[in-house]
């Protein structure tokens, strides 16, 4: 049973000016800062929720029942199992032994029900979700968490959203819920909530990749955007073409098929799409150390040979092998930043420009198309950069999603021509640009100049870029976390929740909340009101304060 | 190209495998800490796919588990660099294959102390289808062994299984230096439980084995009395000294019990005329003494600023024990030695303490240097035991101290009576918190930490005279510690800095 729509009438301003009986505070009692008791610290805000007054305990012993055709799916019992890890990580049977004495724990169970047994991870797969958790109705001895949800996805991020309900109480040694009853219902507002990974600047570790992934799944982001080749470094294999992770920086900084495998698995299981990238005709100087007849000539090495069939036969090689590990329906092909100076110098392009009578433009359209429909031949749908849409939009083919990266305003002109569009305008959501604070990462808005709703429609998302030039395993968690969080809210919650409010009140002291939840879970996000990302500390203090 | 069968791929590959290693010198040797004796070979052997532990004949039963989870964390560290094929078909016709470790332990007894035995002696033939060997004399020397064994364990890409290169290996090791500590800080900034376990489990791969953990301080006192820690750091042989730091760092104390400020204006040290003061140190080391049984406690006594508060609050009262006030610190340290030494521990004491009044100090004594070079000789000297901290060079906060220097810091610099040598018991790094949380401490930590390690581990005669003869080795520790999911920075620049450029991690 979904809940019914009349108990979850959202009135924002008034949720925020609740006052309680029972202070939330006494769940940070050990702290000497007050946290604001007023406030939802939930992360990113649900689209409906309302609350009450009580506290409610959580058994550790915390039963999982499962109902639905969808139900027994083993992606639900592993998250049941991590989320266990989570909510639990204070050991509390150990400290707590008999503190309760025979009592009853006030949440005993938790159920969930999935109304779909379809696990196609896809985008606009339903992430909606409804959680209660209440104390027993009289009908049943132990009171109950129940999330409801159409696709196990959905239920994951139900999960996701129980988990941060709970709070350890350091004095009675329990998990417990505060300001219950709660009633949520909750979808996400754009079904694309991207990041992106750069594994050739720097190699990320599988390991590193993982955590990324699991803290991705804690702020309710879905696509794991992963430039994985570019100039610099050509890390994974291609089993049709072995010699292409000659590029890798060394032997020992390269991914097998098995290991992307269990990425996208990994992912998977936290209800991520991995969109993988092969970054065309620019990005790829690395290409030709196993193969150096991509190169233009020894002297000019991207962009990759335009006029050479061999060049299409190993895109159509990588397109093919990666088909075999990537089943998102889509495949970003780059296109950005190509500089063809160097063709125009190389004899034999040159030759070959004439010979077609091409200028370096239209080679430049030329191979983006005709990667286009390569992909398109796999069942692909095409994401280019806007380079790609900038400079030739009429000749693109209308299934391709436009990139946004340079600046506002493209995705209204992507729309305004009928593609469908991501915003990651660097200005904003480029985290490699550490001198943008958390405030302008939050009113980023992906529909902004966009008026017309069946063109707001063809707005995906976005995505938060975390190129990586000076971002490896070292840092780039801290360089991510929490300003990705901020665009995570932006992307999954209401946009009447997210704006129209004071955000030195109320959304900063959240995310702080929500930065120090994630410390918890080993996440090392940086503080959030650094003036520079990745930054230490100013001080002691909090964490609830930095 | 046409691709042959298995057989006949495999059978190229091997060859190439074969000239690859002939053709090159000596392979260089990537073990962090470099190991008292290590003699290699030029073979290959395979990991078996179900790489078991066999302990027929050990002397430990092993009953807490301990060898048996440190094995399981063996495989998962290995198990998450990459994806092994366990349907490879490729190993077993070609290379020699390892079934699995064989585990002789000879005491049966776990318990975790200062001194205890961590030595162990590790081989691996080069004959298929056989045990690697591991032999120490109890658990903790063995744990060190997987970790060392760990580090000879490369993903091979080719075969997509995991491999022992350069085999035969024969390793016999043991620390030089009993005490190889690194200090947390959770007073200035908070550390969450799983930050406290990373970096636990960092320091067992870098065989560090004391946890000093500066619980409270001025700005919060965070502790109930967490044991959980403790036990999470005992399985992995490594101990947890813990601190509290009287009478100086002690202001947030007062939170809770107001009494123990010498007035409102007068918040730290502690009140020193307070009965309350000493009922408080003696109930929490107490507490301590159910939790903590490492040899020692560590109880601080460092930067106590006696002028600001004592004199005007209790005046008085000092000088009706005949007190002044430098007396006053030192009747407050003994005292608190005396409570310490009651719950059966040996004191740490900072070195102020020494400074001020060594000669009256207890004679369980470790004075715990951290002011500056030239301390250790003179508290030998004096025959008191000692830990060399100089902030000069093994304060990890600052961060323009290189990890060249962290190496090159000798504790026993100075000191050449084999007597007083023996005083030293070793050193440790420290980790103080002001700007540290759990956003940045991994990566200021580590790899300077891990230089240091090398230092209070490896034998005097086998360290680099010359830092630069061990960057490869230690960049590629650093790596390995990036594939096991540490955020250690770059060697390239000071301490916690971003890299520079693009670049393979084994270069920067």
């Amino acid at each position: 049973m979904l809940l019914p729509l009349s108990l979850l009438t959202l009135s924002l301003s008034s949720l925020f000016l609740f006052t309680f009986s029972r202070p939330l505070s006494q769940g940070f009692s050990n702290s000497t800062i007050n946290l604001d008791d007023s406030l939802v610290y939930l992360w990113p805000l649900p689209s409906h929720f309302t609350f009450g007054d009580d506290t409610l305990s959580v058994d550790p012993d915390l039963s999982l029942s499962l109902a639905g055709v969808g139900g027994n799916s083993p992606i639900l019992t592993e998250a049941f199992q991590r989320y266990l890890k989570i909510i639990f990580k204070h050991n509390s049977r150990v400290s707590g032994d008999n503190l309760r004495g025979g009592l009853i724990y006030d949440i005993g169970e938790l159920k969930i029900t999935v109304n779909s047994d379809d696990e196609t991870l896809q985008l606009g797969v339903d992430e909606g979700y409804s959680l209660s958790i209440a104390r027993t109705d009289g009908y049943s001895v132990i009171g109950k968490a129940q999330i409801e949800a159409n696709s196990v996805y959905g239920a994951l991020r139900g999960l996701e959203t129980f988990s941060q309900l709970c709070y350890f109480n350091y004095e009675s040694k329990t998990v417990e819920v505060y300001k219950a009853p709660w009633y949520i219902r909750d979808e996400p507002r754009f079904a694309y909530r991207g990041l992106l990974l750069d594994t050739s600047r720097h190699y990320l570790p599988i390991d590193v990749i993982k955590q990324i992934i699991d803290s991705m799944s804690f702020a309710k982001l879905n696509v794991l955007h992963w430039h994985i080749i570019d100039e610099e470094s050509f890390p994974l294999e291609v089993p049709m073409y072995p010699n292409l992770w000659n590029g890798a920086y060394t032997k020992l900084e390269r991914y097998t098929v098995g290991d992307a495998h269990d990425i996208v698995n990994y992912a998977k299981l936290r209800g991520i799409n991995v969109m993988a990238e092969v970054d065309v005709p620019g990005h790829a100087e690395s290409w030709g150390h196993g193969y150096p007849d991509l190169w233009p000539s020894s002297s000019c090495r991207e962009p990759l040979d335009v006029s050479k069939n061999f060049t299409f036969d190993v895109v159509s090689g990588i397109l093919t092998e990666m088909r075999k590990i990537f089943p998102f329906e889509l495949f970003h092909l780059g296109g950005d930043e190509v500089n063809t100076d160097c063709w125009s110098s190389t004899p034999h392009v040159e030759q070959w420009l004439q010979d077609q009578n091409m200028t370096t433009k239209d080679a430049y359209q030329y191979f983006v198309l005709r990667a286009q429909e390569i992909a398109i031949s796999k069942n692909w749908t095409p994401v280019n950069w806007e380079e790609t849409f900038n400079t030739f939009s009429s000749n693109l083919n209308p299934l391709t999603v436009v990139h946004n990266w340079w600046g506002p305003g493209v995705c209204p002109k992507a729309v305004a021509k009928g593609f469908r569009c991501i915003y990651s305008n660097q200005g904003v959501w480029y985290l490699d640009h550490l001198d943008v604070p958390w405030e302008d990462v939050y009113n980023a808005e992906p529909i902004e100049g966009i008026n017309d709703i069946s063109k707001q429609e063809l707005v995906l998302g976005g995505e938060v870029c975390m190129w990586g030039e000076t971002a490896d395993a070292s840092d780039i968690q801290q360089t991510i976390w929490p300003r990705a969080a901020a665009a995570a809210e932006r992307l999954w919650s209401r946009k009447e929740a997210t704006a129209a409010i004071n955000h030195t009140l109320v959304t900063l002291p959240r995310l702080q909340y929500f930065r120090c939840l994630l410390a918890r879970r080993g996440v090392p996000a940086a503080p959030v009101t650094n003036r520079y990302a990745r930054n230490p500390p100013r001080g002691a203090g909090s964490c609830y304060e930095q | 190209m046409e691709l042959g069968g298995p057989r006949c791929a495999g059978l190229v590959l091997l060859l190439l495998l074969i000239s690859c290693g002939q053709g090159r010198g000596a392979d260089p040797i990537n073990i962090w800490p470099m190991p008292k004796s290590v003699t290699s070979g030029k073979q290959t052997l395979l990991l078996s796919n179900d790489f078991v532990l066999n302990t027929q004949g050990s002397k430990y039963p092993d009953s807490s588990g301990i060898l048996k989870d440190g094995f399981s964390r063996f495989l998962q560290v290995l198990r998450a660099s990459h994806v092994a094929d366990s349907n490879s078909s490729y190993s077993s016709a070609h290379f020699p294959v390892c079934k699995g470790l064989h585990v002789v332990i000879l005491s049966p007894n776990d318990k975790l102390q200062y001194g205890v035995d961590e030595s162990y002696k590790l081989s691996v033939t080069a004959l298929g289808a056989v045990y690697a060997y591991l032999e120490a004399n109890t658990v903790y020397g063995a744990l060190h062994g997987l970790q060392t064994f760990s580090q000879l364990c490369h993903f091979n890409f080719k075969a997509r299984v995991f491999e022992v290169r350069q085999a035969p290996w024969t390793i016999i090791d043991q620390p030089r230096f009993s005490y190889r500590g690194l200090l947390i800080d959770t007073s200035r900034h908070y550390q969450p439980l799983i930050m406290i376990k990373n970096v636990i489990d960092s320091m067992a791969y870098t065989k560090l084995n004391v946890l000093h953990w500066h619980i409270v301080d001025t700005q919060s006192f965070p502790l109930e009395i967490p044991s959980y820690p403790k036990l999470y750091a005992q399985t992995r042989g490594i101990n947890v000294l813990a601190e509290i730091d009287v009478p100086g760092h002690t202001q947030s104390w007062g939170i809770g019990y107001p009494s123990l400020w010498p007035s409102t204006d007068c918040q730290q040290p502690l009140d020193v005329s307070n009965e309350l003061t000493f009922k408080v140190i003696d109930g929490i080391l107490s507490d301590f003494s159910k939790v903590f049984n490492y040899n020692f406690v560590h109880l601080g006594g460092d930067e106590v600023n006696t002028n600001l508060c004592w004199l005007g609050s209790h005046y008085e009262l000092l000088k009706k024990k005949g007190l002044n006030e430098s007396e006053a610190y030192q009747y407050f340290v003994l005292r608190s030695q005396e409570i310490a030494l009651s719950h059966g521990y040996d004191i740490v004491n900072w070195e102020e303490t020494f400074n001020n009044f060594g000669s009256k100090l207890s004679r369980k004594t470790v004075v715990h240097n951290w002011i500056g070079s030239g301390v250790a000789e003179r508290v030998v000297a004096a025959g008191l035991r000692c830990i060399v901290s100089n902030q000069d060079k093994w304060y990890l906060h600052y961060l323009d101290t290189t990890w060249q220097e962290f190496y090159m810091n000798e504790p026993l610099t100075n000191i050449t009576n084999p007597k007083q040598q023996e005083l030293v018991i070793g050193g440790e790094v420290c980790m103080w918190g002001e700007y540290i949380d759990g956003s940045d401490i991994e990566q200021t930590i580590w790899p300077r930490a891990a230089a240091a390690a090398e230092r209070l581990w490896t034998p005097y005669d086998k360290l680099a005279k010359d830092p630069r003869r061990v960057t490869g080795r230690l960049a590629h520790f650093r790596c390995l510690l990036n594939e096991r999911g540490v955020p250690a920075a770059p060697l390239n620049g000071p301490g916690r800095v971003a890299p520079e450029e693009p670049g393979s991690c084994y270069k920067q």
